[in-house]
């Protein structure tokens, strides 16, 4: 196989044919935007539930003295052993005011200023809880919120549910736009790949009948729709590595306690982006060509 | 070196309607022989040849071409039967955009033949056909005689054992006619197989070869050393 040949081929053909080639390549960028788009919303939930609150499902925060008398160390052992007997509550597990401080800080690593202006004692010590059925929340809450010596009961659930509902909704849309836009971008590749046979039909004829292989005849054409579908994905990474981060920065000042994702976890679904914008690329050359370009 | 053995052919033209194209004909072709195929457009010539290339599939018969069953051939070595064909059409069909040199060369291109094969095997497959002056011109600049020497070219750069001519004088002057019959027998004398689809009269008849006439998909007549028609 003479890779210059089949390159070469290609090259010219997406340059007969630059119109189309443009409304290849911004197809393609529109559709792998949004599916990067969406796999990053997706990313950005991950990370703010799964390090923000876990898998706990409620905090009891206990007093240290500022806003309610400080939780002696026997109201403490007292409220531990009722949770722990409790029968709605699954597990358990104490947070010191210094873990609850380490925490912190490697959760906002990135956010040198945030971590200098939260002194290590002004986050409370807690007790973190999980449910065996996490609608029981009111159970918990009734039951708890006289103990002495607790500040403040809160279902991360409800904190949490909000923000997930939302960005589920703005991910899922994304992600359905996403797919339509990449069959669409698919038919247009298969589109284009044929006009392009068309156009060297003579050639390829000769091909066949002096015994080129198939794959010879084909891998021009489909190296083309390659092409354009590469170049795509390059140019929607490039969009999402300009814009995804500079949003970030942007709510990051508006939404504080919250960690952001920014320009690695961009950088790292740019293979899965290429990788898309070449497979939907191929794909579709190789069904337009199946039936054109049979012996 | 070809076989035929009852072989039928039909083309479906819309509904129920059916044009057979070859009835249960069964012809030979030995290695080296020269072969030409003659009678009235639609008597089956066109079909044979295609048949011959894979371009068709018989309905039934068996065909064996150059020691391949092409009934039972895979698709995916149907570019290793075209190698041994050469083929050579009425209208030439040239690539326009390249010159002499490169129409020879591609077919030797696209099966992945080295540059420096190509660089010796070309210059002497254009002077076999008589035009190494000509290599660097554009088809459009040749006469039909030149375009059709170059499609000789392109057809016996590959070696093939057999070469597969589709009225090949068809739109040529009959003087140049006689030149491009040269051309052909002295392709058949390195042992090349010939077989030649033909209208014209008196390149049969002046050749002096084996010819087979067909007529409505039938083999009428298989002759050595024959002529065109029977009152000739």
């Amino acid at each position: 196989m003479r890779w210059i040949y089949v390159l070469t081929e290609a090259l010219k053909g997406l340059r007969r044919n630059l119109m189309m080639t443009v409304a290849v390549i911004l197809s393609v960028t529109v559709s792998l935007t949004l599916l990067g788009a969406s796999l990053l919303l997706s990313e950005q939930v991950e990370l703010a539930t799964d390090d923000w609150v876990g898998q706990v499902e409620v905090s009891i925060f206990l007093c240290d003295g500022r806003t309610c008398p400080e939780i002696t160390e026997e109201q403490r052992e007292q409220l531990e052993t009722d949770l722990e007997e409790h029968q709605v509550v699954e597990e358990v597990f104490y947070e010191s005011k210094q873990e609850a401080y380490d925490r912190f800080v490697e959760l906002f690593s990135d956010q040198p200023n945030l971590i200098e202006s939260v002194d290590a004692d002004v986050l409370p010590a807690s007790f973190r809880v999980r449910l065996q059925n996490p609608q029981l929340f009111a159970v918990i809450a009734d039951e708890f919120a006289a103990y002495p010596g607790v500040e403040e009961i809160v279902d991360q659930r409800q904190v949490l549910d909000q923000f997930l509902r939302f960005t589920n909704v703005i991910r899922n849309a994304a992600l359905i736009v996403a797919v339509i836009q990449l069959v669409a971008a698919g038919v247009l590749i298969a589109n284009t790949i044929r006009v392009a046979a068309f156009a060297r039909r003579e050639q390829t004829s000769i091909m066949k009948l002096v015994g080129a292989s198939n794959w010879y005849i084909r891998l021009p054409f489909v190296m083309e729709g390659v092409f354009a579908g590469v170049l795509g994905a390059l140019v929607s990474w490039g969009l999402l590595w300009a814009s995804v981060p500079r949003v970030a920065a942007q709510l990051r000042q508006e939404i504080e306690l919250m960690p952001f994702i920014g320009a690695s976890e961009v950088i790292a679904i740019g293979p899965l982006l290429l990788a898309s914008g070449a497979g939907i690329a191929a794909l579709a050359s190789v069904l337009a060509l199946r039936r054109f370009l049979d012996v | 070196m070809i076989r035929l053995q009852n072989v039928t052919k039909t083309y479906k033209r819309g509904g129920d309607d059916e044009v057979v194209a070859l009835d249960d004909v069964s012809i030979d072709v030995d290695k080296g022989e020269f072969v030409f195929v003659v009678g009235p457009s639609g008597s089956g010539k066109s079909t044979f040849m295609r048949l011959l290339t894979r371009e068709q599939f018989p309905d039934e018969g068996e065909i064996w071409v150059a020691g391949k069953n092409l009934v039972s051939l895979r698709s995916w070595k149907v570019p290793m039967l075209r190698r041994e064909i050469g083929y050579v059409f009425q209208d030439f069909k040239l690539l326009p955009n390249k010159t002499v040199y490169e129409n020879v060369a591609f077919a030797m291109e696209v099966i992945g033949k080295s540059r420096r094969e190509i660089e010796r095997r070309v210059p002497e497959v254009l002077e076999l056909v008589g035009l190494e002056g000509k290599a660097q011109a554009l088809p459009h600049e040749l006469s039909g005689g030149q375009q059709q020497r170059v499609s000789v070219a392109r057809a016996f750069v590959n070696n093939p054992r057999i070469l597969l001519c589709d009225e090949p004088t068809g739109n040529l002057d009959p003087t140049t006619s006689v030149g491009i019959m040269k051309l052909l027998d002295r392709i058949n004398r390195t042992g090349a197989t010939v077989v030649m689809a033909t209208h014209d009269q008196h390149i049969v008849d002046s050749m002096r070869r084996r010819v087979i006439e067909l007529e409505n998909g039938h083999v009428v007549r298989d002759q050595s050393r024959g002529v065109y028609g029977y009152a000739g």
